[in-house]
């Protein structure tokens, strides 16, 4: 679609829809849409509602430029600003009767349900593979053998767990604030995750596997760890949810329920984080595998710093903020 | 490949190893804030001890060649210089206004090279590859480092700004064919000797095959180097036609 800037229609001119409107036409704002990075004019809406938010404003731009879907869209006040949120209203931005918009293009999204569901299909099928030694892993005298050990076939019921468990979380349990995320973060997270799962699924399936040195009482107790966080962080994931009506965005502060697991919320913002910290420490000492060590270290300098910002905000956001609570560690981290 | 991150760091913001000087070089028109002087006379006194360092290393090489009458094996005579003053490098991580990344990626390639292969793997020691990264070095970290100490001080030479965004053509490739050389030289006797590998069945079910990682290493040029090579060549001609119509820094 050539970009042409509509004609700006007359406020005044009669053949406007007379009578149709209870407001005078010259109250009706005005919205301009300019590249940010060039400043060209991209599209003009005239007589936009007052009360319309930034999300029928981008929907009405996708008109007129359908390859920029509203997911793609930033919109900002300033060019250098900060994007505005879908829900805020045209009337109640500092924008005089004809709105200046500045547009970036996102790139590329991806919606981050698509983008869970393939980073957390992946592992769980991939680590199958190594556990059932499919040829061409190990040598051939291998293929399709089983491992004699116990805890191999135990840390692949967890693994697996594990995976199941945040399919089917991200299917039913969660609701996301954004509904994308830029395309090329499909490629890097799920090389991260595929390239650790089969990473650590390659010497804990080995043929030449050694089981944790103090034996059954360390996988015991292991298991134990792995299954309470486990438990633990799928409370909060239901805790979370419950904070939030279906389809909305709001934002609460998470308090304690009468479930005891989340009775961690007295001390860290992100329980949810701690635990899954948690269940990957059991998993590395009940495979006493070091590969699956790092994986838990990398994890966890992650989460730290997404349990940081979400902190910082949850700070900035309400006044009331319990002062007792750390981001991620009781009251380390 | 550590040859070419150092200039590009450098040419990134002109920082890179030194310190970013006031408005005294023609980056473009952009004046950035310089360092106050507490901070500056750490840096002058940083980038001089490196310069000199560097010519210590120089001249070292000169007269082991003078001295011997071939340019085989002379690493033996520079080689206690040569790792204190590469290592020192890791100095300017964090002091340098250009990305952390960068910067601590080629102080840390420079490293491995010195210390990772050529020191852990003796029988390397006497290649002549191993001549070629460092006088590769040598020059341009001369260069790179009287250019920082100037430009700290608002007195840069044209003929230093020259050579430093003009020496790098030949000397980027030449560093990089002697780290590869020499990479590729310890090959066999990394394999042979099982240096730094690990291998199962252990406690912590973990391997790790040095001969492969250094194979990878190796394939990693390929991608990388044209990156910075070409990303020098841009800045060069940013930075020297822009001095052009500005005339000499004098």
């Amino acid at each position: 679609m050539s970009l042409l800037i509509p004609e700006k229609i007359s406020l005044s001119s009669a053949s406007s829809s007379p009578g149709r409107c209870p407001f005078p036409t010259a109250e009706y704002p005005e919205v301009e849409i300019l590249d940010a990075k060039t400043r060209e004019k991209l599209c003009f809406l005239d007589k936009v509602e007052p009360h319309a938010t930034i999300a029928e404003i981008k929907n009405l731009f996708t008109k007129t430029h359908p390859q920029w879907y509203p997911a793609r869209q930033s919109l900002r006040l300033d060019p250098k600003g900060k994007s505005l949120k879908d829900e805020d209203v045209l009337q109640k931005l500092p924008v005089g009767t004809t709105a200046t918009l500045y547009f970036r293009d996102l790139g590329a999204q991806i919606s981050w349900v698509t983008v869970f569901l393939t980073e957390y299909a992946g592992p769980l099928f991939i680590y199958l593979l190594f556990y059932f030694r499919v040829p061409f892993i190990y040598g051939h005298k291998y293929d399709f053998t089983s491992s004699r050990h116990t805890v191999v076939h135990l840390a692949c019921i967890c693994h697996s767990f594990h995976y199941v468990k945040r399919l089917l979380e991200t299917l039913f349990v969660h609701r996301f604030s954004h509904g994308t995320m830029p395309l090329r973060n499909i490629f890097k997270n799920c090389t991260y995750y595929w390239g650790f799962a089969a990473w650590m699924a390659y010497y804990i399936n080995h043929p030449l596997y050694t089981p944790p040195t103090y034996g059954a009482q360390q996988v015991k107790l292991a298991l134990a760890i792995f299954v309470i966080c486990q438990l633990g962080n799928f409370s909060i994931h239901m805790a979370l949810r419950d904070l939030r009506p279906a389809g909305s965005k709001t934002r609460k502060i998470p308090y304690p329920t009468k479930n005891p697991f989340t009775w961690l919320f007295l001390l860290v913002s992100c329980p949810n984080y701690t635990y899954e910290v948690g269940s990957w420490i059991g998993f590395a000492i009940m495979t006493q595998c070091l590969p699956v060590a790092l994986f838990s270290l990398v994890g966890f300098t992650q989460m730290t710093i997404w349990a940081k910002g979400k902190h910082r905000s949850y700070l900035k956001e309400f006044r009331d903020y319990p002062p007792l609570r750390m981001p991620i560690i009781p009251f380390l981290l | 490949m550590a040859a070419a991150a150092a200039a590009t760091a450098a040419a990134k913001g002109n920082g890179g190893g030194g310190g970013r000087a006031g408005a005294g070089d023609a980056s473009g028109t952009r004046k950035k804030k310089g360092p106050g002087p507490l901070a500056t006379a750490y840096l002058v006194i940083y980038n001089v001890v490196m310069t000199a360092g560097w010519l210590v290393i120089a001249v070292g090489l000169v007269r082991a060649y003078l001295a011997k009458g071939s340019y085989h094996s002379l690493y033996y005579s520079i080689e206690k210089p040569l790792k204190f003053f590469q290592t020192g490098a890791l100095l300017e991580v964090g002091i340098v206004p250009s990305s952390v990344v960068l910067t601590s990626f080629q102080v840390m390639s420079r490293v491995f090279l010195i210390w990772a292969v050529t020191h852990s793997v003796k029988e390397v020691q006497s290649e002549d590859s191993v001549l070629l990264f460092v006088i590769a070095w040598t020059i341009t970290e001369i260069i790179r480092y009287s250019f920082y100490t100037f430009s700290l001080l608002n007195h840069l030479p044209y003929l230093i700004k020259w050579a430093r965004y003009t020496l790098f053509i030949v000397l980027y490739p030449m560093g990089v064919s002697g780290e590869l050389l020499t990479i590729y030289a310890a090959l066999p006797f990394v394999r042979q000797a099982g240096l730094y590998s690990i291998s199962l069945p252990n406690k912590y079910n973990f391997s790790f095959d040095y001969y492969a990682f250094l194979i990878l290493i190796m394939i990693s040029y390929i991608p990388i180097f044209p990156q910075l090579y070409f990303h020098m060549i841009h800045q060069r001609r940013k930075i020297l036609s822009h001095t052009e119509e500005h005339k000499k820094f004098e």
